[in-house]
């Protein structure tokens, strides 16, 4: 465990991070990009726009609220360290996604109200399952709702933003680069702390299945009232794209010509596919939220 | 970014956003972290130490261990009952901060020679230093701002600061470029914690009275914690009594008495 451990050290982090990929970045992209002027000026992409980012604060804020609560349960100092880094990279997730409220327009004396009125219900939910874990200071079932579930979530959804704005929003696209590193970093080290916490705990097994099934409704929730929300931008967007725009694709789905269902699908079939993967990577059975 | 921002002309509003960023700590550490290893230069030789030499430092830099652990436990703890969501930032900056300060110093112990540094800072930890900590930690548990953000980010940072800074003067010069850089980021801590209780105590300046008596409770731990390293750092006596009144002189400033 230790030898693993040391690639998780903050002088790596160090590295590989500030020191790398964010280098020479301005909130998470290059200098002097900006939101584009179509999605500025349209009152119905800019306000689709604020929601989509509200619900990406709102993963961030508990991400961090997560990350730091889990120090203090961790039971050694490398895991510690590990987490220390991650609660950095969660601040910087929050900087940056709230930065890009303020970019689209928000008022910095609105922010909270904004994120209140747009914050998905079932979002809400899907945090405080987590977080409840985190209160209780029990580290095996913060870590895979933290670095399995929610990270596991927030990866799949940043690649399909991601490909979706790689050549309309450069700007967010490059925003996005950065966390969905960061993010691949987290669920590695979930993966390969947890997996021997729960071989010598197996009896958590049924607890931290029932935790990943509580959100993964609510999660599932969220996907379903966000693309519910958006189909009417996402028609609207498609229409007045340009017959020569190159496709979008993500998982075999072109999202410049998909409707908001199958984008829906091909995201949920994602994450339950890659939560499926991970979790019996670490000896835990996924179990659907239908069951 | 700060290209085209100067701090001085935002507003006090805009100031502590800026200063308490993500980006501002990002640019803050890039300026002297770059191109070192563990804290120093790669290239750097130790040098040879005598056996006395050599244990008063293992003990020092155990101690420096219990200290910067106290503060990343404190500092991550206070996170999810932060007041604003950017204090909430300037602390993840903090928890990275010492977490990095432990890493170091757990990296020196183990260039020194010491195969288990968990064992051996149990073995050497300060008993005032520990009461110390429990009582940091009560607070955060309770989630009492004001007291923990005082104890953390005033008594135990400027614990620190005062320390570390003797300590570089005289230090090795691995050890000395180590805590060159841990003393620039505990002057950032310091500035969080003054500027938070600065405005905290302009509003409610009753909460001074409970502050000055967290401080007197808990300023015997630290004396004796001064005393004991200055004893390991072979400190004269006028250079023992220098680290203790340069710290009480930092908390007079901030108007605590002691």
């Amino acid at each position: 465990m230790a030898d693993f451990l040391s690639g998780y050290s903050i002088q790596s982090w160090l590295q590989s991070c500030p020191q790398g990929y964010l280098e020479n970045t301005d909130f998470g992209h290059p200098a002097g990009e900006k939101e584009p002027e179509e999605l500025l000026d349209n009152e119905t992409f800019r306000e689709d726009a604020i929601r989509t980012t509200v619900q990406l604060v709102v993963g961030e804020r508990a991400a961090l609220a997560a990350s730091s609560g889990l120090i203090n349960a961790a039971p050694d100092v490398g895991s510690k360290m590990f987490l220390a880094t991650q609660t950095l990279d969660e601040a910087r997730h929050v900087e940056i996604f709230t930065q890009r409220l303020l970019d689209l327009g928000v008022k910095k004396d609105e922010l909270e109200s904004v994120i209140n009125t747009y914050a998905n219900a079932n979002l809400v939910k899907f945090a405080e399952v987590l977080l409840e874990k985190v209160d209780k200071q029990d580290f095996i079932a913060g870590v895979v709702g933290q670095n399995i579930v929610l990270e596991g979530m927030a990866f799949s959804v940043f690649e399909m933003m991601h490909a979706t704005n790689e050549a309309a929003n450069p700007k967010f696209a490059h925003t996005l680069t950065g966390t969905i590193a960061d993010e691949r970093r987290h669920v590695g080290f979930g993966e390969n702390r947890i997996g021997s916490l729960i071989k010598e705990n197996p009896k958590r097994k049924p607890e931290i299945q029932k935790m990943q099934q509580e959100m993964t409704y609510h999660m599932l929730a969220t996907f379903a009232d966000s693309f519910k929300a958006n189909s009417d931008v996402v028609e609207q967007a498609q229409d007045q794209a340009s017959p020569d725009i190159k496709p979008a694709v993500y998982h075999g789905v072109d999202l410049n010509r998909a409707d908001a269902t199958e984008m829906e699908a091909v995201l949920a079939d994602t994450v339950l596919g890659e939560f499926k993967t991970r979790l019996g990577r670490i000896g835990l059975e996924y179990l659907s939220p239908a069951a | 970014m700060t290209d085209a921002i100067d701090p001085h002309a935002l507003s006090e509003e805009d100031f502590h956003a800026e200063v308490h960023s993500f980006q501002f700590w990002l640019e803050a550490v890039e300026g002297y972290l770059a191109g070192t290893e563990f804290g120093f230069d790669a290239g750097q030789t130790d040098e040879t130490f005598t056996l006395p030499e050599l244990s008063d430092l293992i003990t020092t830099l155990c101690n420096y261990c219990v200290a910067e652990k106290t503060a990343l436990e404190a500092s991550s703890g206070m996170i999810r009952f932060a007041p604003s969501p950017d204090a909430a930032i300037f602390l993840s900056t903090q928890v990275a901060d010492e977490g990095r300060h432990l890493e170091v110093f757990v990296h020196r112990l183990k260039m020194l020679g010491i195969e288990d540094p968990w064992q051996e800072i149990d073995n050497r930890a300060n008993r005032s230093l520990l009461q110390f900590k429990d009582r940091l930690l009560e607070f955060v548990d309770q989630q009492d701002w004001e007291a923990a953000i005082f104890v953390q980010n005033v008594l135990l940072e400027a614990m620190e600061f005062t320390v570390f800074k003797a300590h570089a003067s005289s230090a090795d010069p691995i050890t000395s470029a180590i805590l060159a850089g841990v003393v620039k980021d505990e002057r950032r801590h310091m500035g969080f914690g003054e500027n938070d209780l600065g405005r905290k105590l302009r509003q409610a300046p009753h909460t001074r009275t409970r502050l000055n008596q967290i401080n007197k409770e808990l300023n015997p731990l630290v004396l004796s914690t001064f005393s004991e390293i200055a004893k390991e750092l072979k400190l004269n006596t006028h250079q023992g009594l220098s680290i203790s009144s340069n710290y009480l002189a930092t908390i007079d400033r901030l108007g605590f008495s002691t």
